[in-house]
């Protein structure tokens, strides 16, 4: 019951920040849609322990194919939802035959690769992406056919925070299922994996599409809450963000990746507020202090204070 | 006693109350990169603003005018949008201004739509936007009312073929499709439409391609910073001056650059509505407003255009306060005297109204700096791409 308290408390945090900042909405809301993006980087990398930079290539896969959906077929949010996560599944589990084969650098290359390889197909289909001029003209239904879609972003907000909530917990579920249990052994310990018998290769299939699954569903929310896709939900920058936001949280800890999203977004919107022509430097300062303090993340912080406290005694260690 | 305080505090609620109505507060949200590789155009947009407060004061009419910058970082549509959402909501703005690139633009069209906002277009130079929106103005230019006056000038030049090299996206397309039509309804030929990759760092192969094609002339689109700097060295080692294909270009002269591209810059030609040379009182002013302000400040189209952008939004506010739509409205065949020449803006288009210069660049005698000489007027147009 107690590895259900820090979540509950995150919850409960999303709605008192709904009440705290009614004028940011919009903002709540993109924090809500990266948290489902680190989320799903955070089974990646920090269950499975395949290092990507590529994770924006599932994230826009998902977001086209859901904006694409809403126009052409049918704006129903829920339905855009499960075509965002099938469309990141299926080029997760297309470009995961060829990913999984390698390791370390390699994969981080390919990974980008891939990420630019669909950059430049959605650059160069100008006539179904809208090119450099994104995809505009996504008008999408009510959400279930009872709550439109606002301008202050209330609709937009709970849609959010639901599907986080429902991502949470599946994910929390799956890292107790077998599945996740083997995933934390391939990461500590490929070989002996194999040994025991498990097929390595496609358990990281697996988690890698499941993880683009997410990523898709991320873009998809994305694409349905701004009414907008653009070139950018396929950039590097993009990839790069959410693996800082997932180190700068922790990774293996569900909750680290939502701790990280939002610490990081909130500091970066402060500071790009206060000082909007100097703010990367707070940014590139608050990574170096976690990087420096806390390696293994922010939600590394209470046992390490309590360590300092206890001072020195390092008791039989 | 009980009687006279309440008087007291009656009279004291109305003129607080009438206060706010004369006095209020105009917010002015600019939506512009500060940050990374574009922030160049930020911190123009920034100068100018300031240097047309430090001249005309910090109120319209009985308004007080304040402006909120919000840092884009680059052409980010999702996140143009979110914060022209928060400007609006949260900060309350009754204007937006800024916008550099044209994804970045399009991306408000439906926020500006549902609070009637006049959004005032300081750069994206795509001719398309202003459809999306009646709310939008552009203080800027357009692509094709520069790119098809160039055509015809070249043509009436005696120039009967040309090639096109542009960069491959929405403005370098629309620079590419602008030039071709002019030029051959003149009866030119474009014999090669070359479109290069954005990140292209490397221009030899294309350069080479247009030498080997041998048209009289090469008009080119680049979308500013290191690349012109590559692709005008590549031009003159390649020998394409010397072969005899003339340089036509655009932007790629723009002042802030034009010091760094250095002598082979020298004989470039350009056709555009903005020169930091223009010898008018209006610019002569301007400019030394704002290198009083900013030492090191260098006027280019960027700052000229959100410089009219803020004496558009002056005269917008002067006249119908907070009222969009009456705003947009009051704007709409407004005439002014930029820093650029006579201007005025198209009731239909919503852009701007104004000459397109021939320029070429050469070595000012007294300073020693290299300017882009205007060499006369080729034409005084609106947005000829508003019809395409």
């Amino acid at each position: 019951m107690k590895s259900w308290g820090p979540p509950l408390l995150l919850l409960i945090l999303a709605v008192v920040l709904y009440f705290a900042l009614p004028f940011n909405l919009a903002f709540l809301t993109r924090i809500l849609i990266m948290v489902v993006l680190v989320l799903s980087l955070d089974l990646v990398l920090g269950y499975a322990g395949i290092a990507t930079l590529g994770q924006a290539a599932l994230y826009g896969a998902g977001a086209y194919a859901a904006g694409l959906f809403a126009i052409h077929v049918w704006a129903d949010p829920v339905a855009g939802l499960f075509v965002g996560a099938g469309a990141g599944a299926m080029l997760a589990f297309v470009s995961g035959l060829v990913l999984m084969r390698t390791q370390g650098l390699t994969l981080i290359m390919l990974s980008i690769a891939v990420a630019s390889i669909c950059l430049e197909i959605a650059n160069k289909a100008r006539d179904v992406t809208g090119g450099a001029d994104g995809l505009r003209g996504i008008r999408m239904e009510p959400v279930l056919g009872l709550f439109a879609f606002d301008f202050i972003g209330k609709t937009g907000f709970w849609y959010a925070l639901a599907v986080v909530a429902v991502v949470f917990v599946v994910l929390a579920l799956l890292s107790r299922a077998p599945l996740g249990l083997s995933l934390r052994g391939i990461h500590e310990s490929p070989e002996r994996m194999a040994a025991i018998g498990v097929s390595v290769y496609w358990r990281r299939i697996t988690a890698y599409t499941i993880g683009g699954g997410i990523a898709g569903i991320a873009g998809a929310l994305s694409a349905q809450i701004t009414q907008l896709v653009s070139l950018e939900s396929f950039s590097f920058t993009l990839s790069a963000e959410a693996l800082i936001m997932l180190i700068l949280g922790g990774t293996g800890r569900l909750y680290g990746a939502v701790l990280g999203t939002l610490i990081f977004m909130f500091v970066h919107h402060w500071a790009a507020a206060n000082d909007p022509f100097n703010w990367l430097f707070v940014i590139g300062a608050l990574v170096l202090a976690v990087v420096f303090f806390l390696p293994k993340g922010v939600i590394s912080a209470p046992p390490a204070i309590t360590r300092l406290l206890k001072g020195g005694r390092h008791a039989g260690s | 006693m009980n009687r006279f305080i309440s008087a007291a505090l009656l009279a004291a609620i109305s003129t607080a109350v009438s206060g706010a109505a004369f006095g209020d507060t105009i917010k002015v949200g600019v939506i512009a990169p500060f940050s990374g590789p574009f922030a160049i155009y930020g911190k123009q947009y920034q100068e100018a603003i300031e240097t047309y407060v430090a001249q005309n004061g910090s109120s319209a009419g009985e308004h007080e005018i304040e402006f909120i910058y919000k840092d884009v970082g680059g052409p980010n549509p999702d996140q143009s949008r979110s914060l022209a959402q928060e400007l609006l909501i949260r900060d309350q703005v009754d204007y937006l201004a800024g916008f550099t690139f044209t994804p970045n633009a399009l991306a408000v069209a439906p926020l500006i739509e549902q609070s009637q906002t006049p959004t005032v277009i300081f750069n994206a130079a795509t001719s398309s936007i202003n459809k999306e929106s009646d709310f939008y103005l552009r203080t800027s230019y357009t692509l094709w009312q520069v790119s098809a006056p160039l055509a015809e000038w070249a043509y009436d030049q005696g120039m009967q073929t040309a090639a096109t090299t542009v960069t491959d996206y929405g403005p370098g397309i629309d620079a590419e499709n602008a030039f071709k039509a002019a030029f051959e309804a003149k009866g030119g030929k474009v014999v090669d439409a070359i479109r290069m990759p954005l990140s292209t760092t490397d221009f030899t192969p294309f350069i080479q391609r247009v030498r080997d094609a041998a048209p009289d002339a090469v008009f080119t689109f680049l979308p500013g910073g290191p690349p012109t700097f590559t692709y005008t060295k590549t031009y003159n080692e390649n020998g394409l001056a010397d072969a005899g294909i003339k340089f036509l270009g655009t932007a790629e002269t723009e002042e802030v650059n034009l010091q760094g591209l250095g002598d082979d810059a020298i004989g470039l030609t350009t056709a555009y509505h903005y020169s930091g040379d223009h010898d008018s009182e209006a610019n002569a002013a301007f400019k030394s407003k704002l290198n009083e302000l900013f030492p090191d400040a260098v006027a280019n189209w960027a700052s000229v255009g959100a410089y009219d952008g803020t004496h558009l939004i002056y005269q917008m506010v002067e006249a119908a306060g907070s009222d969009g739509p009456a705003a947009v409205q009051s704007a709409l065949g407004l005439e002014w005297e930029s820093p650029r020449g006579p201007v005025s803006m198209d009731p239909e288009a919503r852009t701007l109204v104004q000459n397109v210069y021939i320029r070429e660049v050469e070595r000012d005698a007294q300073t020693g700096e290299l300017v882009n000489r205007e060499q006369g007027i080729i034409a005084t147009v609106g947005d000829l791409g508003w019809t395409q």
